[in-house]
């Protein structure tokens, strides 16, 4: 151990060290600034970087000695006195904070560039955060926030300017959004997120930045092999350690969880036999992380290797005599999951009859959803004793049943809180086996057990979207309409089942809008794999066959002559109709969506007009807004709220809903607020505690401003009500002379005309506080068909996008330059918070079609980090041109539906569509390699020689 | 847990050879450190002593002498474009900077730690646990190069972006050593074995890379890589052309060592990329494939002599 010296944001730190620490470990864990962001822990992703000496650097591969009598700069020092520096304040109004996990780093970045290029180009900007990496937003928003700043910064100087609270309630209203807001006074007004400035100031904490005393650390031994018999575990070197203080195997936790009831097929820990490389083998908690460390080398494993089954062709070969099934329920003898099939109408009359038919193959690699923040929590006993667990999840709900099955621990005995989240995308969805074992380890140990996943844990966690191999024949008719669609889809589901049984329908369901299509068939099979298990990811299960069809409409449209957009307009769904498969449509903005496109990107004039190597291209999508169903099958609403308003006034809103960085908190609190006649400034949120708030099914299916905003909307109107009937009792007036506005409680004749404070003192005389609740359930939806419930959502959302690109000619490398995007989300509650939504799903998409893929070797991921894993840089991405479509649903609360996945479908395929009018080659294989690309080229080149000849 | 750790900063060259000397068997100089401690991070590196040459004045400067330019191995990838000589007698080389890593990197690592940036490969850059399930590599101390199967030879990739300039400026290094000064041609230290790639003693210190000055180069310099931020090259080209019309080409990014030809502008192209991918080892350990980085090699080389042809 050393001492350094260090001055922390002006303040002087005297500091023992390791000779190895890192500067992120110091300033952490010494220096107690969690601020400081670990992403990847190796320089990659530039969450962690603080200035020193005025530069910004990686602090995660700083070492610490280096930095002895070092002035050091943590975001926590960027505000002082309660203010916000121009910067921050630039970030939080222009909504270029979601989950907040890079911000730390993002804004310590850009303070550096500015200060030294105060009139920065927009591509010195990009230039200057690529590399901080964000999967929220998209960079749109970051880029316009250091683009803003830069001159405040010029005429202000670095000096804070304003209190907190003006940021957040004061200018940042964008004006001209709240245009079409039927007199709304809150809805319809973009504004940041409720909880933007703690995330801007570093004050917000993420799982990992929790301490308690006497915390244990857990560290895992995971299984090197992808399938192997476990022979015998050896732990006795490890218990030696001193500072050790459990080792568990998997024979303690022999109940296997999942998050379907009907995919029970995870065990916490393997137990006789490993199923995938990274599958966890033994867990030690240990006084220190680096005791856990050595603890976990220390354990021998002995292991009888089985032949593993890798691909999706081996798992659907017949297992032979002695190959072992992945898992005993495997079906036809194969290492089959789920088969789902649907038919309707008649596929072989439809392709008998359609003048023009096409069918194409494609592949698609698996794909991370390369959140910012892994996976941490810490279990501990709570004041009242119930195991508590502070975790990174986007279902408290779904933990919190799986903790209390499989640890046996009866419900009323157990918490999980979500603290602040670093994005989720559906990684965080299913109950984690790390979740459990922190939690079954507080049990063993009595004390607090944190376990943090390095970034390789969390691909090898996983759960993100299925490699997938599919055949889709679609066919129209003379006219132009689509007759009849056919598809076959087998997707890989890794080691367990998770979400994939839905995936699994979703692949083929969700394919049955937005255009008219009566015969429509598909088959889709999943399988066990011995690698990483998949699961949910942004757009599940429909972004790989929308990627399918929308190539294939473009293809029939290129044979027959016809506009790609034209033939899409030939064949949408009105609104008020019914799907084949009897979805219920109800608002569809759809037509709306691609008309705005194509007049922005001047469609009509450059489609199929560029220069050889540029292109445009097309794609529309569509998505639930919420699943009607809920995956545990019982009476319980899908969403309660409750509020509470006592004396004071404040209006409490408990909401078991995960704010996973989408804002979903800033949505329950203005829908309140709304309904109420409040400020926002009046409502507190407090969401996602199994203890202190009711339930909510998560946020994933994209459902919480659906079902948990219609749940708050009837919690407050509910209140609103109370208020009133006390007002109206009191005052003598009739309860439907009075409303609620601006902050007041006024009959039209002005005779009662109270402030919100003296109404509650009313309503909350002789009764004090008054608490109200509100649900959400679902209508009874769809056929009576097996299968006919999935895909069954109360709304589902329409979008088109166009994007422009330029292929090098000689590299085959695709830059996509420009976007134009439009969502119907219904209504935009928060126009900001869509923005984002629409821009970051954009981002994601992008990478799915170009750059990100999940590689194997023998089963085990050679590329997990975020250097190799290779999701899109601020110098990767397009000019977007964002438009949110209004189609004003009938049972969305103030008309909104979903904005957080649907809007990720169209984009891939535009990509590749725009690739095709760039250089007429048809890439049908994710992510597109400049390789196939050249490839296609020369076939095209060739063909067209052998033509001329 | 690991072994004693010690961390030291020696003030001069001497003292850090000194301490080089003393911890002979088992430590690392560290200068930025943007590679090391994601090495060491990964368990491919982590000697008992680190001796952190950062503090080392001498060892920070760009200086114009007897008709060359000195820079000094510890000015960082992204000071050099503050040094009006290098910015207009080697611009290529700022731009090669320009595409090392992050802007935080350049920041932190220095150009003389890019030179002798260690070797990459899809199967030697993991963790502990990767190497292990993958049942170690040659360069992790296994005996089978996973990328190709063979028990001879490990075919990791020389990475250096700002290598590949240096050499076609016929850049020399300024070495210090325990037991003198050398000087030496900045190829001659790549060796072409992907487990040792370089042939400098352990406890030799670059002091300089030296850059002839009255040769009026030109240059272009290429990177190929998935994004435009970040990612390490998968080919990089530095063509430069002399007043002499002596063009030099290098390499990187497709073999275990720097590609070179010595040529002019005005010979004859299929044979010179012939050439080329004769001394390429390229192998299947990058994100890119091995046949997609050796037909880039004709085509950066064709853009490169369009542009110099052109100026």
């Amino acid at each position: 151990m050393e001492h350094i010296h260090l001055t922390v944001n002006n303040k002087k730190y005297e500091v023992l060290v390791e000779p190895f620490d890192n500067l992120s470990t110091v300033l952490r864990e010494r220096v107690e600034l969690t601020g400081t962001k670990i992403g990847c822990e190796q320089g990659s992703c530039g969450a962690c970087t603080v200035l020193v000496n005025d530069i910004p650097v990686l602090s995660c591969i700083t070492p610490a000695l280096r930095c002895d009598g070092a002035s050091i700069l943590t975001i926590e020092g960027v505000a002082t006195n309660g203010c916000l520096h121009p910067l921050q304040e630039k970030f939080v109004e222009k909504g270029a904070i979601q989950c907040g996990f890079c911000t730390p780093g993002m804004v310590i970045t850009a303070l550096a560039f500015l200060k030294e290029n105060p009139t920065p180009t927009i591509e010195e900007i990009k230039k200057a955060i690529s590399g901080n990496m964000c999967r929220c937003t998209g960079y749109k928003k970051i880029i316009e926030a250091i683009a803003e700043a830069a001159p405040l910064l010029q005429e202000e100087g670095t000096e804070p300017v304003k209190p907190y609270a003006a940021a957040i309630d004061g200018k940042a209203i964008d004006e001209t959004k709240g245009d079409q807001s039927e007199g709304y006074q809150v809805v319809g007004k973009g504004r940041p997120y409720i909880d933007a400035r703690k995330k801007v100031t570093g004050e917000a904490q993420y799982a990992d930045d929790f301490q308690f005393k006497n915390t244990l650390y857990c560290k895992f031994l995971r299984s090197i092999y992808p399938h192997a018999r476990i022979k015998s575990i050896d732990t006795g070197e490890a218990e030696e350690l001193p500072g050790l203080r459990y080792i568990l195997t998997g024979k303690e936790l022999t109940e296997k969880f999942g998050v379907l009831p009907i995919s029970q097929d995870q065990t916490a820990l393997a137990i006789d036999k490993v199923i995938y490389t990274g599958e966890i083998v033994a867990a030690v908690a240990a006084d220190t992380e680096a005791i856990a460390v050595e603890a976990v080398k220390r354990i021998r494993v002995k292991y009888k290797q089985l032949k593993p089954c890798l691909t999706i062709q081996e798992a659907l070969e017949p297992l032979g005599e002695r190959d072992e099934p992945i898992h005993p329920h495997c079906r036809e003898g194969k290492n089959i999951h789920k088969r789902a099939s649907l038919r309707f109408g008649n596929q072989k009359k439809g392709l008998e009859e359609a003048a023009h038919r096409c069918r194409m193959h494609f592949e698609f690699d698996g794909l991370n959803h390369a959140f910012t923040e892994p996976h941490a929590c810490t279990a501990y006993n709570d004041a009242n004793d119930n195991l508590t667990i502070i975790a990174s999840t986007q279902v408290p709900h779904y933990l919190h049943r799986t903790l209390s099955k499989v640890l046996n621990v009866p419900l009323d005995k157990i918490r999980v809180i979500k603290p602040y989240l670093g994005g989720g995308f559906g990684g965080k969805g299913d109950p984690f086996a790390h979740e459990i074992i922190a939690a079954h380890l507080t049990r063993k140990t009595g004390k607090p057990v944190k376990i943090r996943l390095s970034r390789e844990e969390v691909f090898l966690t996983n759960h993100g979207r299925h490699p997938t191999e599919l055949d889709m024949e679609l066919g129209m008719d003379s006219e132009g309409r689509f007759q009849v669609l056919d598809a076959d889809i087998r997707i890989d589901g890794g080691a367990f089942g998770s979400f994939g049984v839905v995936t699994t329908y979703y692949n083929g369901v969700l394919l049955q809008a937005p255009y008219k299509i009566d015969n429509l068939g598909f088959d889709a099979c999943r399988v066990y794999t011995n690698k990483p298990p998949s699961g949910a990811m942004r757009g599940h299960g429909a972004v790989n066959p929308r990627f399918a069809m929308e190539m294939i409409i473009d293809e029939l449209a290129h044979r027959v002559g016809i506009d790609p957009c034209e033939l899409r307009m030939k064949n949408f769904l009105p609104a008020n109709t019914h799907t084949v498969g009897q979805y219920r449509i109800t608002s569809n903005g759809v037509r709306e969506a691609l008309q705005t496109v194509m007049e922005q990107s001047e469609w009509e004039k450059r489609y199929g007009k560029l220069p050889h190597g540029q292109g445009l291209g097309v794609a529309c999508g569509f998505f639930i807004s919420g699943s009607a169903l809920p995956i545990i099958w019982n009476e319980y609403p899908q969403s309660v709220v409750h509020l509470k308003v006592d004396f004071d006034g404040r209006v409490v809103v408990y909401s078991g809903a995960s704010d996973i960085g989408q804002g979903s908190d800033t949505m329950l609190a203005m829908i309140v607020a709304e309904v109420l006649g409040l400020n926002i400034g009046q409502i507190y949120v407090h969401a996602a505690d199994t203890l202190m708030t009711p339930v909510d099914l998560g946020s994933y299916s994209s459902r919480v401003t659906f079902m948990a905003g219609n749940a708050a909307k009837m919690a407050a109107e509910n209140l609103r009500q109370e208020i009133l009937n006390s007002v109206s009792a009191k005052k003598g007036v009739q309860v439907n002379k009075l409303e609620t506005r601006n902050r007041r409680i006024i009959s039209k004749d002005r005779e009662v005309d109270l402030s919100w404070q003296e109404a509650i003192d009313i309503a909350t005389a002789h009764r004090g506080a008054l608490t109200t609740s509100g649900y959400y359930i679902s209508p009874q939806l769809g056929g009576d068909f097996k299968g006919a419930g999935a895909g069954l959502s109360p709304s589902y959302s329409f979008g088109a996008v166009v994007v422009e690109v330029r292929v090098n000619l000689d590299t085959g490398q695709v830059s996509v330059e420009k976007l134009w995007g439009a969502h119907d989300c219904g209504k935009a509650l928060n126009p900001l918070a869509v923005e984002g939504q629409l821009e970051g799903s954009w981002h994601m998409g992008m990478g799915q079609a170009l750059s990100e893929s999940m590689k194997y070797h023998d089963g085990l991921i050679v590329n997990p980090n975020l250097l190799d894993y290779k999701i899109p840089t601020a110098m990767d991405i397009p000019e977007m041109h964002t438009n949110i479509i209004e189609s004003c649903d009938p049972e969305g609360p103030f008309g909104a539906k979903e904005c957080g996945e649907g809007a990720l479908h169209p984009v891939v395929p535009a990509i590749a569509n725009a690739v095709f009018d760039a250089v007429g080659v048809r890439i049908t294989k994710l992510p597109i390699s400049p390789e196939a690309i050249l490839e296609g080229v020369k076939e095209r080149e060739k063909m067209a020689t052998v033509l001329n000849d | 847990m690991e072994a004693t750790q010690t961390y030291l900063r020696p003030q001069t060259i001497d003292e850090a050879l000194t301490l080089a000397d003393h911890y002979s068997g088992d430590f690392s100089y560290v200068a930025g450190g943007t590679d090391l401690f994601v090495n060491r991070f990964q368990g491919n590196n982590q000697p008992g002593c680190l001796i952190d040459i950062t503090r080392i004045g001498e060892l920070q400067n760009v200086a114009v002498e007897n008709q060359t330019l000195k820079i000094g191995a510890l000015v960082k990838l992204e000071q050099l474009r503050n040094f009006p000589a290098i910015a207009k007698h080697f611009p290529a080389l700022i731009e090669a900077a320009g595409a090392v890593g992050s802007p935080m990197v350049r920041r932190t690592g220095t150009i003389g730690g890019n030179i002798l940036c260690e070797n990459r490969c899809t199967y030697y850059n993991q963790s502990a646990f990767v190497r292990e399930a993958i049942n170690y590599c040659l360069k992790s101390g296994g005996d089978i190069c996973i990328a190709t199967g063979g028990t001879k030879a490990c075919f990791s990739e020389f990475v250096s972006d700002t290598a590949p300039v240096l050499i076609s400026l016929d850049a020399r290094l300024e070495i210090a050593d325990t037991d003198g000064l050398h000087i030496s041609q900045l190829e001659d230290i790549y060796t072409g074995d992907g487990i040792r790639p370089r042939n400098i003693s352990k406890t030799a210190i670059i002091k300089a890379i030296v850059l002839p000055l009255e040769r009026e180069f030109r240059s272009v310099f290429k990177k190929l890589s998935p994004r435009n931020s970040v990612d390490f090259t998968s080919l990089t080209s530095a063509v430069s052309l002399d007043k002499n019309g002596r063009v030099k080409i290098v390499l990187g990014g497709v073999s275990p060592k720097p590609v070179l030809l010595e040529t002019t502008l005005h010979d004859d192209l299929a044979s010179l990329v012939k050439e080329a991918l004769k001394q390429c080892k390229t192998v299947e350990n990058d994100v890119y494939s091995r046949l997609y980085r050796r037909k880039m090699i004709e085509v950066f080389l064709q853009e490169s002599f369009e542009e110099l042809l052109m100026e």
